[in-house]
């Protein structure tokens, strides 16, 4: 594609973020400003922000991709992105967060643990799990995105990198959670206009939604073969049929879907969207457009990720592959930049690969704008024993933010081993060192500082374990071989266990143990208005 | 076995129950919008209470 027309297109794309940056610049005043967008934002753009950050670049075509080697199956995480990432989290997280987070004034999920159970070494210790792990998230986004525009534009990669950090890193450290928010509007939209062309231009090549299921079903083993698809042998039912219970691909799909699937309702760069709401019936009136937003995004992508086969098939295009360490392999994240290259015009692929960078862009401020909070207010204001004033605490937050920019900038040129080990423990690690203290501390009045501290270290220290020890895809990287043999165990993430031992440990802790009298008086007036 | 719109029961279920997923969240939004009256207006009952108390007080 043309380099010009690409270069011309980033001016443009980037151009609406940094005014929007100016703009959410000029109307930050206070802490409550850059953190929380001044608890100002309406329905719309609460959605919008919710979904852009959820869905990354990842999501749109890795999870495609997925699709495409286990088949439909992978709907499953659809629904529970939509039921449980949408529906569950903003009903029964999103008002009392909102609340009690007012009742609290806490401005990040650290925050609100720190300030509910009385504990600035619990809100400094959370923190800095967040931004530790956030940074290598981060750092995996840009990878991907950068990655896939060397290849479609033909720019060397570390240019790709520095560009879109630098953009991303403007927009956000300027004009903090409203310039983030807005832009997540704007991004929401170009990736809603990509993937409704996409899905739709799919459909219509394949003659419409059963023709094309049909044909996907279809599809004999052979014949999945012969364009070396992986759905030969990971879909061994069809790529419209559910995998054989407790098969290899059975276990594949179904770690996919909870740890992703359940795993959203700890995410901290989603929880702090619930504190920016100007009431309750903004929130109320997200869950609408969360929903549509949701369906377009990840519906369609799951949809169409198998229906690739097909086209792959009827085309004569081969499945696309790379190589790792000298060995030929699948390469599921090519699949739909393959089709799109091969299938459709020229001024779509444009259309797409800003749709990808727009997802890309928004899931990364948000991580930026998360992971500076959690290190320079959550770590640093509260390790140094003075109180700082609004600007002050701005200003080091922006410091530290800017200091997650540089970190990821270099992690990103320099991708090294660790970095794609904790991506890969991103979401089960959030899900179990926060889940349990923070749906307790929103439900359970007698939850205590001890129950959060124990629940929240045994089921990050759990995580971390299995993800070393056991889990298929990471311990032999790091170990060499899982120390369970057994696919059933070894292929089951985290959460399935260190969810529920979160939880135990932390009720049973809360029970063992009694609040002391300061803590029942925050317990009472952080309920106060639930 | 037999196929809906091409998927197993299983695919199925899961294809028919994020639309329906979806149609929940909007249903949602719809009656909150339209047909029960706004959180935000309910007055806190602490705060009635008050009021009340207020009024004896006079």
């Amino acid at each position: 594609m043309d380099i010009l027309l690409f270069v011309i297109s980033i001016v443009l794309f980037s151009s609406v973020f940094i005014f929007l940056g100016y703009l959410g610049y000029k109307k930050t005043k206070t802490a409550e400003d850059y953190f929380v967008a001044g608890r100002t934002m309406g329905p719309l753009v609460i959605a919008f922000s919710y979904g852009a950050t959820f869905i990354s670049a990842v999501a749109l075509i890795g999870f495609s991709g997925i699709a495409s080697v286990y088949g439909h199956s992978i709907l499953w995480l659809a629904f529970l992105n939509i039921f449980v990432g949408i529906f569950i989290a903003f009903v029964f997280y999103g008002f009392r967060t909102r609340k009690m987070g007012l009742s609290l004034k806490a401005m990040t999920l650290p925050e609100l643990l720190g300030n509910r159970f009385n504990s600035v070494k619990l809100q400094q210790v959370s923190g800095l799990i967040i931004g530790v792990f956030m940074v290598a998230y981060t750092s995996a986004v840009f990878l991907a995105i950068s990655s896939l525009f060397q290849v479609t534009f033909g720019i060397p990669y570390w240019i790709c990198v520095v560009i879109f950090t630098l953009i991303v890193g403007v927009y956000l450290i300027v004009g903090g959670l409203y310039a983030v928010m807005w832009t997540h509007a704007v991004q929401g939209i170009v990736m809603l206009i990509g993937m409704i062309i996409l899905t739709v231009g799919i459909y219509a090549m394949l003659g419409g939604i059963g023709p094309a299921h049909e044909a996907a079903a279809g599809l004999t083993t052979e014949m999945l073969k012969s364009i070396g698809s992986p759905a030969a042998t990971q879909a061994p039912n069809g790529l419209t049929s559910m995998p054989p219970f407790l098969s290899q691909p059975f276990m594949m799909v179904l770690t996919l879907i909870f740890g992703v699937g359940i795993g959203v309702l700890a995410q901290p760069q989603l929880i702090v969207r619930y504190l920016t709401a100007k009431n309750e019936k903004a929130l109320r009136l997200a869950i609408p457009y969360g929903g549509i937003f949701i369906l377009i995004m990840t519906f369609t992508a799951f949809s169409i990720g198998p229906l690739c086969n097909v086209l792959m098939y009827q085309n004569n295009i081969m499945y696309p592959t790379k190589l790792v360490a000298g060995v030929v392999t699948a390469n599921p994240d090519a699949v739909i930049p393959t089709i799109i290259n091969a299938l459709f015009p020229t001024w779509f692929i444009l259309i797409f690969l800003f749709a990808i960078l727009a997802a890309a862009m928004s899931t990364a401020a948000a991580l930026f704008h998360t992971a500076g909070a959690a290190i320079g207010r959550d770590v640093y204001e509260k390790s140094v024993k003075k109180k700082f004033s609004p600007e002050k605490s701005i200003f080091i937050t922006r410091i530290a933010t800017f200091a997650i920019v540089i970190a990821t900038l270099i992690i990103t040129l320099n991708p090294f081993d660790v970095v794609a080990y904790m991506t890969a423990f991103f979401f089960g690690l959030m899900a179990c060192t926060f889940l349990a203290p923070y749906t307790l501390m929103l439900y359970w009045k007698k939850t205590n500082r001890t129950g959060v501290w124990i629940g929240m270290l045994g089921g990050f220290l759990f995580t971390m374990a299995w993800y070393i020890l056991i889990y298929f895809k990471t311990a032999p990287k790091i170990i060499g071989a899982p120390l369970i043999g057994n696919y059933i165990i070894n292929m089951l993430d985290p959460i399935f266990i260190g969810l529920p031992l979160s939880f135990l440990l932390t009720i049973l802790f809360s029970i063992i143990m009694k609040q002391d009298k300061e803590e029942e008086t925050i317990m009472k007036k952080s309920f106060e208005n639930i | 076995m037999d196929l809906i719109i091409g998927m197993d029961l299983g695919v199925f279920i899961a294809w028919i129950g994020t639309l329906l997923a979806a149609i929940l969240c909007v249903l949602y939004g719809l009656y909150y919008q339209f047909i029960k009256k706004s959180d935000e207006k309910k007055r806190p009952a602490k705060s009635k209470r008050q009021d009340k108390k207020h009024k004896e007080d006079r």
